[in-house]
């Protein structure tokens, strides 16, 4: 019986493989884009479980995708060998960075991290090499736009990023993170080096994060620095979190899915005015879910179990 | 020679020396009590010496290695453990995880080990139904969780630092049997404390600090006799 939560996953992960045997075009591209913020909404949320949180999700994506695009262009690469040089770049500017400011905490720590999107911005838009304001265009989609094979490349990242959230909540990075959120004195008191596991999580949910950029610059064929670096790529997986019930692996997941949908719905009914309800959404979270969805479906289960 | 030898530490913040000169030495298998009025320096000389300040001068020696300018996670390393004064249980994981916490980071042992290593210590330590959040717990579970997260990092030093506060008088008798218990086993422990019995049910020894500096140390019976303790903790008579 321990096992049927791996068991249903992996039933899950084989329908989600076949699903472009029964689906449209539309619908795999609505589910690709579901992917892309599932996967940022998840790896976010890995940070977040240290009391650490990251506005440079974006910064990250856009670091992920220039890398990409300029490997492919210039230097002649697979795209998927550039998808993984952009998350190796985005991994390695956040070590960086990380080790540079991860002695700071909260707000501090997140307008730094913030900072590092805007300054990565600012230079791709003045550089002639990454095209300046106009960004660059690929001459060709990924897989030559082929929707299937876009699809399962967005499955297979989204996948890896729920793996990998359940790897941090089973091993002893599970311990580090939680007791560093709780009590960073007692936390080094037991011998925990604070510092070092801050910056293995920030360089991998980084990582994480250029590769999501990476595929989506890949995927539509083109890098702008306002696309790349948009402010959607940050606003939107922390949304996705704070509905769906964040120190979780499923709550983002939940909100991820839930959010591109009513967003996907919203568009029809009132363009643009989907961000509008964004915003209402996250602060309905924060005043009455603190644990969000997935916190709900917890406490009634805790009830049950008792 | 001594585990731990200090000598003239001295820790200030800002203009006032929280401790001053303290030079002192503990030996091995020792209890060691260290009292004083509140503001005496006893949570700072803790704090300074499991690494959560580092001195300002002076000089600490632990097994005969200057540690003076470590950080906190390396004296753990080291074999320095401790308590806190107020509870400070891990609200995010359980009774057994946060036993396990000095297992895992304190030695670096796996999970099956730290988990292993956490029974056995919670047998020790009468600790009964591991699983349970700590919201389930009482304070003298909570507390005796706390030194067993200390023993978990398998040290040769502890510090209790008031772990006697808030508990009854049971819980008291109960709690001084287990470090009883822990001293039995060879482990070397410093006491910070306020209730007078326990120091004199348990320690080989007493160091008093007033105003950051050593008033004076000897055996209990010596020092509660000694009129500057009394008159420290007390006032002078006219005060009275």
């Amino acid at each position: 019986m321990k096992y049927w939560k791996y068991m249903i996953f992996a039933v899950c992960v084989l329908v989600a493989i076949s699903l472009p045997k029964f689906l449209g075009v539309y619908p795999l591209q609505m589910l690709n884009i579901i992917f892309i913020y599932m996967a940022l909404a998840v790896s976010w949320d890995m940070l977040l479980r240290s009391g650490q949180m990251s506005l440079g999700v974006a910064g990250f994506c856009g670091i992920g995708g220039y890398t990409t695009v300029l490997c492919t262009i210039n230097l002649g690469l697979n795209p998927l060998v550039s998808i993984l040089i952009g998350a190796l770049l985005a991994g390695l500017i956040a070590l960086l960075v990380g080790y540079a400011v991860l002695h700071l905490r909260l707000l501090y720590f997140a307008i730094v991290t913030l900072a590092v999107t805007e300054i990565f911005r600012i230079l791709v838009r003045n550089f002639d090499i990454t095209g300046g304001p106009e960004g660059i265009i690929l001459p060709n989609a990924i897989f030559k736009g082929d929707a299937a094979g876009t699809y399962w490349l967005m499955l297979a990242i989204a996948v890896f990023t729920i793996i990998l959230s359940w790897v941090f909540q089973k091993t002893r990075i599970h311990f580090a993170l939680t007791s560093t959120a709780n009590d960073e004195i007692v936390a080094a008191s037991s011998g925990l080096n604070i510092f070092k596991y801050l910056v293995i999580v920030f360089v991998i949910t980084s990582a994480i994060q250029g590769m999501v950029g990476g595929a989506y610059a890949q995927i539509y064929g083109f890098v702008t620095p306002e696309s790349s670096f948009s402010v959607n790529f940050v606003l939107l997986p922390v949304t996705m979190v704070l509905l769906g019930g964040s120190n979780s692996t499923w709550g983002p997941v939940i909100g991820a899915v839930l959010l591109s949908v009513i967003a996907e719905a919203l568009k029809l009914v009132i363009p643009y005015g989907h961000l509008l309800v964004y915003g209402i959404i996250m602060i309905v979270a924060i005043l009455w879910l603190p644990g969000g969805i997935y916190g709900i479906f917890k406490k009634i289960g805790a009830k049950a179990h008792n | 020679m001594a585990l731990l030898k200090t000598t003239n530490l001295t820790r200030q913040f800002g203009g006032l020396a929280a401790l001053s000169d303290v030079s002192m030495e503990i030996n091995e298998k020792e209890v060691v009590g260290v009292i004083g009025p509140n503001g005496a320096g006893k949570s700072t000389f803790t704090n300074v010496i499991a690494g959560l300040y580092l001195p300002t001068s002076g000089k600490i020696e632990f097994k005969g290695r200057d540690i003076s300018m470590t950080l906190a996670h390396e004296r753990c390393h080291l074999g320095i453990a401790r308590t806190f004064q107020l509870m400070r249980p891990l609200h995010g994981l359980n009774m057994l995880e946060n036993i396990m916490m000095g297992g895992l980071f304190g030695k670096g042992h796996s999970l099956k080990v730290a988990r292993n290593n956490a029974m056995e210590i919670c047998q020790f330590m009468a600790l009964e139904k591991v699983e349970r959040p700590i919201s389930a717990m009482t304070a003298l579970e909570i507390k005796k969780m706390e030194i067993a997260r200390a023993l978990a990092t398998e040290p040769s030093l502890l510090f209790l630092d008031e772990v006697m506060a808030g508990l009854n008088k049971d819980e008291t008798m109960e709690m001084i049997e287990t470090v009883r218990k822990i001293n039995g086993q060879g482990m070397t422990i410093i006491i910070i404390e306020h209730v007078m019995r326990v120091i004199r049910e348990l320690t080989h020894r007493v160091i008093v600090l007033e105003w950051g500096k050593v008033l004076c140390e000897g055996l209990y019976e010596d020092v509660s006799a000694d009129q500057r303790v009394i008159t420290a903790y007390l006032g002078e008579e006219s005060e009275c």
